[in-house]
């Protein structure tokens, strides 16, 4: 093992407390609803039904946006764009399936364009977009946080300028495939979400480019001088994350099976970076923590879960989100960690415990 | 201290970001005279109306200006901004109280949750972004707990100030007769222009404001200086939640209803205001009268596609993002070149 596991370390990690309050927010669920955490098979979709199912599910879009963010956050910057490009996604997609929209106004069971065109354009514009943030952020020398503030700004307005401000809406079912259908009895967002989980774990700890993000968001010029194009891994850092706010665009349009250029993605970027920081990540860059960012996305579900529960409307589950992640938050900060570290410390010396 | 003449005062480099945001506010104002001078671009009522139309962005300006020189971020202002206005709304139109009593209730709402955050941003050393998104999180939920509807507002009080104007005159042959076309300002325009120069007097004139920019330069230089960095901070965010709370008031006046969904995104049209009229988000760096300048300029390109009458009004924000994309390159450059200078 790299790290010294004993009871202080532990205490003071933040993925440790993660895991803690999503364990509890289970608890408190499983005790309000005692078939919480009962799974069923479904054989006329093929799917496996239960609240935990569902909320990896619904959780895909964050999650998979949150992967990239992980790495802007680890770079020392926020990317305030992607819920703006999950609009672009959405919005490209719709257009290359509804070419037509214009002479046929009822949706059917076809798509105008090839299939490989709606699927791959949409990523590959996203791509770009990201690409043109990492420029401004590694050539321009631009904070992440204005450089993405642009297209934030702009990103909707594309997505309603490609649609002429229109909503379209498709029945092809290849593309429902995305968002609706179903693999290995999972729906297919989360063998989606499993697939980009394990490939950015894969590319960041099995290739030295997890430890360039890392070196590069604590000092950028040391990391330079030692050798690490700083520019090009924050280039690929942006791409990767413009890539990924695309896949989470073409799964939420499929999803509704329509592109929504007012609502497609908002806020995204907030519960993205919230995933993040709950996730353990800390927001001057640095170390980052794949695991703690999938346990941060889910947390954020699994709180909208609970509310809705709670017979409560689904605008307000906000309020009670905010307070669970205040909670969290106030848990994770610094001086409350190194407290409780110091108490746990404390009561190993009492009890002559084994020292680390 | 040696007394500056004016002129070399106004020609110091730091203020070129404030003058770059005039330059381009005059060229593009300048470009729509030429375009639409005859449908009546020029006119005072046109010039008017870009405060009244843009005033409750303009008065969280104002704070939003203060939190970003002292290097912090405050998301929660639009949702803020919504909850008083559905307090003004719920208040009058179903609890049937004063509006005065609403509008209390809401300051010390406002004031109190900006004090809040302050706190958790100096002593628990949670980042601004995320203390002020879960504060955007909160407010935004209690105004959904409160009415999912929109609520108009209607209450004598309300009615009378939102009426209220100041027509203005000129003077002809020895009387004063109103402008043609007529232009008025109303409270909202009068509340934007006190509360500018308030910000203004604040940031240059008091010993509070040289804290905003010492702490905004270097954190840890202000705080082995002896200058009080916690006090400073918790003060900016709660004053920025006062004009929160202001702005709420002056939207609540120019569309009489409170909304729960009201304002959603507002916070950023409130930062890119700012931005553009020269405040470096880094911290430090920021003056009133270039977040004036940002929210006239900023407002600006709607009124020239409404006077164009064909383009969409998403060309709006394009034009916006642009106009960032702009304004940062010249702050960029303005920075290197002050940067090898020094050097």
């Amino acid at each position: 093992m790299r790290k010294n596991l004993n009871l202080s370390s532990i205490m003071q990690s933040k993925v440790t407390w993660a895991v803690i309050a999503e364990m509890l927010i289970l608890l408190v669920c499983f005790a309000i609803r005692p078939d919480f955490f009962s799974i069923s098979y479904q054989p006329s979709t093929g799917m496996l039904y239960g609240s935990l199912i569902d909320i990896v599910n619904r959780s895909a879009e964050i999650t998979i946006i949150s992967m990239g963010m992980t790495l802007v956050i680890a770079l020392g910057g926020t990317d305030l764009s992607v819920g703006a490009l999950v609009a672009v996604a959405g919005a490209i997609a719709l257009k290359f399936l509804r070419w037509d929209v214009l002479e046929y106004t009822t949706p059917g069971d076809y798509s105008v364009c090839p299939y490989i065109l709606v699927l791959t354009v949409p990523l590959i514009i996203c791509a770009l977009m990201g690409l043109f943030n990492g420029f401004l952020v590694a050539k321009g020398g631009i904070q992440p946080i204005i450089a993405t503030l642009i297209l934030m700004v702009c990103g909707r307005g594309v997505a309603q300028i490609l649609t002429d401000g229109k909503q379209f809406t498709t029945g092809y079912s290849p593309f429902r495939v995305i968002g609706q259908g179903s693999f290995l009895y999972l729906p297919m967002p989360i063998i989606i979400t499993i697939v980009v989980v394990v490939a950015v774990a894969l590319f960041t700890r099995k290739t030295a480019f997890g430890a360039f993000v890392e070196s590069v968001g604590v000092n950028p010029s040391a990391s330079r001088l030692s050798g690490i194009k700083a520019d090009q891994v924050i280039l690929i850092v942006f791409l990767l994350t413009g890539l990924l706010s695309g896949i989470a665009g073409l799964i939420y349009s499929s999803r509704i099976m329509s592109n929504d250029s007012n609502n497609a993605g908002l806020n995204f970027e907030m519960d993205a970076i919230l995933a993040v920081v709950i996730g353990g990540t800390n927001m001057s860059g640095g170390k980052f923590s794949i695991i703690g960012t999938l346990v941060g996305s889910l947390i954020i579900r699994t709180i909208v879960t609970f509310v809705y529960y709670f017979g409560i409307v689904a605008e307000a589950t906000m309020a009670f989100k905010a307070l669970i992640i205040a909670v969290v938050i106030v848990l994770q900060s610094a001086p409350v960690r190194e407290y409780f570290a110091k108490r746990a410390a404390k009561r190993v010396k009492v009890s002559g415990g084994v020292q680390a | 201290m040696k007394k500056q003449s004016v002129f070399s005062r106004l020609t110091n480099p730091k203020y070129i970001m404030v003058y770059a945001t005039i330059g381009i506010f005059l060229i593009i104002y300048a470009f729509g005279a030429f375009l639409y001078g005859d449908k009546g671009f020029m006119t005072v009522r046109t010039f008017v109306n870009l405060f009244i139309d843009n005033a409750y962005f303009g008065i969280s300006a104002v704070g939003m200006t203060m939190v970003l020189i002292t290097g912090g971020i405050d998301l929660s202002v639009g949702a803020v901004a919504s909850l008083t206005g559905m307090f003004i709304a719920y208040g009058t139109s179903v609890l049937n109280l004063h509006p005065l009593t609403c509008i209390f209730a809401a300051l010390v709402m406002g004031v109190s949750l900006g004090l809040l955050m302050g706190w958790v941003i100096h002593y628990l050393k949670v980042p601004a972004f995320i203390t002020t998104l879960t504060g955007m999180f909160f407010a935004r939920g209690v105004c959904s707990l409160i009415s999912r509807e929109s609520i108009d507002i209607k209450h004598e009080f309300i009615d009378s100030l939102a009426s209220w104007k100041i027509y203005l005159m000129k003077y002809v042959d020895g009387n004063w007769v109103r402008i043609k076309p007529i232009a008025f300002i109303n409270f909202n325009v009068i509340l934007f222009v006190i509360m500018i120069i308030i910000g203004t007097f604040i940031l240059q004139k008091t010993r509070f404001g040289r804290n905003i920019y010492a702490i905004g330069g270097n954190e840890q230089s202000a705080s082995l200086m002896g200058l009080p960095v916690g006090r400073t901070k918790i003060l900016v965010y709660g004053f920025n939640g006062l004009c929160s709370v202001l702005a709420g008031i002056s939207y609540a006046l120019y569309v009489k209803s409170g909304w729960n969904l009201s304002l959603q995104g507002g916070e950023l049209e409130v930062i890119t205001c700012a931005v553009i009229g020269g405040t470096l988000l880094t911290g430090g760096v920021g003056y009133m009268i270039g977040t004036l300048f940002g929210v006239l300029l900023k407002s600006v390109i709607p009124a020239l596609i409404t006077f164009n009458g064909n383009l969409l009004s998403w060309w709006g924000k394009i034009a916006t993002g642009l106009l960032l994309l702009l304004f940062i390159c010249i702050q960029r450059f303005v920075v290197t070149s002050s940067k090898l200078k020094k050097a």
